[in-house]
């Protein structure tokens, strides 16, 4: 059974009467995209902003329904069991700002680990084992908001580890990291991937997607418009089919970040 | 496993409250200043008026110590969603294994265990003053059983409300200020004139503040106490399975437009 699966899923924001909302159109978030994705691999999302890409990760996590198609995870409906895959998806999605700021970084772990349904005996041993994942076990004590930009990426990283998660999303997760630390990064998505977790990554980062990733569904304006696969690929040959296969003429300076000089 | 969440909350709640040290000094003066001003009110009252029959000072710190109670857990509902909304934690809590009425419904129990131990100093205070009343235990703890069950669910209303428009926290304010004018808190329901009276019947916190007066200080009435928890049990029945379906529509929606994290 594949670990996630997208059937023609259409997403639309809509300005609502109960929901203001600053545009007064229908925006086209999703177009009808749909996707199979395997056990145990990694696949990313590429594209600009505005693509698609994180609407994705969020109707994968639940945070957002599709307005048509269906979203799958394990087998498990979004829209009808999504208490079942909450259970399986761990999600880094949210802002730095997402953790309580005045509780350490293990206080704010051990806090989501207990509503994770975590058995209290096993909550200190796995806290303490996910922030070792993303080397931050010397920050343990650490009040939330007196961690740099990068920490918080890693935390909450840590904190979609704790439930260990079949299926794991993460939006842009090596945006505030320095080069030691997202190298650091590629090498643990790649012990989660090889210990059958299967990885869904947003990113702006050509290198990145080389790096790590088996796949690459490449979105554009909304729809799903190539998913190649990677092997071997190097970053030059991504960028190439990316620009072949959206007809952009991207420069540089249209990849605000992470993109190889 | 719901005690241990209940647990984890408190905790997490504890100690933002200790590490926001002034604050929680402010949080211990301010009900102690609150008291103050109650026992000197009722004193330039004068001991003629007794509102339902007892000591005007008894009649207010039921009055506001009680309401002011129920007050505070129906606004934590509020507070716990604008915050996670403000913070950014709201999607992250939305994605756990714990529902969100659930989880509501657990920071709200820290706003009650933090009320409760100022509605026991009010008591206390109030019982050295003017001695031990004839209290109705049973009835009492019926009364508050349901008074607080009754305020979770509007604070479910208001935490759907906060999710679908943004502005909980409005029409909690003209609640509340409603509530205040006619519930009973500060004078008799019988001072208002008849329109407000009907009004004032509507409410379910005008029953919890008659029916915990009636608990604690005429335990012999006991057919108007119970008449009184009958009527809170109704308030219950209707407003509980309302508002949690309220709530759950409210989430449903977010989720489909997508506003989940606005304020």
């Amino acid at each position: 059974m594949n670990s996630v699966v997208l059937e023609s899923v259409q997403k639309i924001f809509r300005p609502g009467w109960l929901f203001p909302r600053a545009t007064r159109q229908d925006t086209y978030a999703l177009k009808g995209i749909s996707l199979d994705v395997s056990p145990g691999e990694v696949l990313g999302f590429l594209g600009p902003n505005g693509s698609g890409k994180s609407t994705t990760l969020k109707l994968i996590s639940t945070l957002l329904l599709p307005d048509r198609g269906r979203v799958l995870v394990n087998g498990f409906d979004t829209r009808s069991d999504a208490q079942a895959v909450k259970r399986q998806v761990g999600s880094a999605l949210a802002s730095e700002r997402s953790f309580f700021p005045r509780l350490t970084a293990r206080e704010n772990l051990e806090f989501f680990a207990v509503l994770e349904d975590l058995p209290r005996r096993e909550v200190a041993s796995r806290v303490m084992a996910v922030l070792c994942d993303v080397s931050l076990e010397d920050a343990a004590d650490k009040h939330a908001m007196k961690l740099s930009s990068g920490m918080h990426q890693r935390l909450g990283i840590a904190r979609a580890l704790l439930k260990s998660p079949s299926v794991l999303l993460l939006d842009e997760p090596t945006r505030s990291l320095d080069p030691t630390a997202t190298s650091n990064f590629w090498k643990l998505i790649r012990r989660l991937s090889n210990s059958g977790i299967t990885i869904l990554l947003a990113t702006h980062n050509f290198a990145e997607a080389a790096a790590v990733c088996d796949r690459a569904a490449i979105l554009q304006r909304g729809e799903l418009i190539a998913v190649p696969r990677l092997n071997d690929l190097s970053v030059e040959a991504l960028r190439d089919f990316y620009l072949d296969v959206t007809g952009e003429q991207t420069s540089p300076l249209d990849w605000p970040e992470g993109v190889p000089a | 496993m719901i005690i241990a969440k209940a647990m984890a909350v408190l905790r997490k709640d504890m100690l933002t409250a200790i590490r926001y040290r002034n604050g929680f000094v402010f949080g211990v003066v301010a009900p102690a200043l609150q008291f103050a001003t109650f026992y000197y009110l009722s004193r330039a009252v004068g001991p003629q008026f007794r509102p339902e029959g007892m000591p005007y000072f008894s009649f207010l710190i039921v009055g506001t110590g009680f309401y002011t109670f129920l007050l505070a857990g129906i606004h934590s509902f509020l507070r716990t969603v604008q915050e996670s909304q403000q913070t950014g934690t709201l999607e992250v809590l939305m994605t756990t294994a714990t529902s969100p009425a659930t989880l509501l419904s657990l920071s709200a129990l820290s706003a009650f265990a933090s009320g409760i131990v100022q509605l026991l100093l009010y008591f206390c205070a109030g019982v050295l003053i003017f001695g031990v009343p004839h209290v109705n235990v049973i009835g009492c703890l019926s009364v508050f059983l349901f008074s607080v069950l009754i305020s979770a669910a509007i604070g479910l209303f208001a935490a759907g409300l906060q999710i679908a428009i943004h502005k909980g926290s409005a029409v909690l304010w003209l609640l509340g200020s409603t509530a205040w004018l006619m519930a009973g808190t500060m004078f008799p329901v019988a001072a208002l004139p008849a329109r407000l009276r009907i009004v004032s019947g509507l409410m379910p916190f005008t029953h919890s503040l008659t029916a915990m007066r009636l608990a604690l200080f005429q335990s012999a009435n006991s057919q108007a106490l119970i008449r009184e928890i009958g009527i809170l049990a109704l308030f219950l029945l209707v407003l509980m399975p309302a508002s949690v379906i309220f709530f759950s529509q409210m989430v449903r929606r977010a989720r489909q437009f997508g506003t989940l994290s606005f304020y």
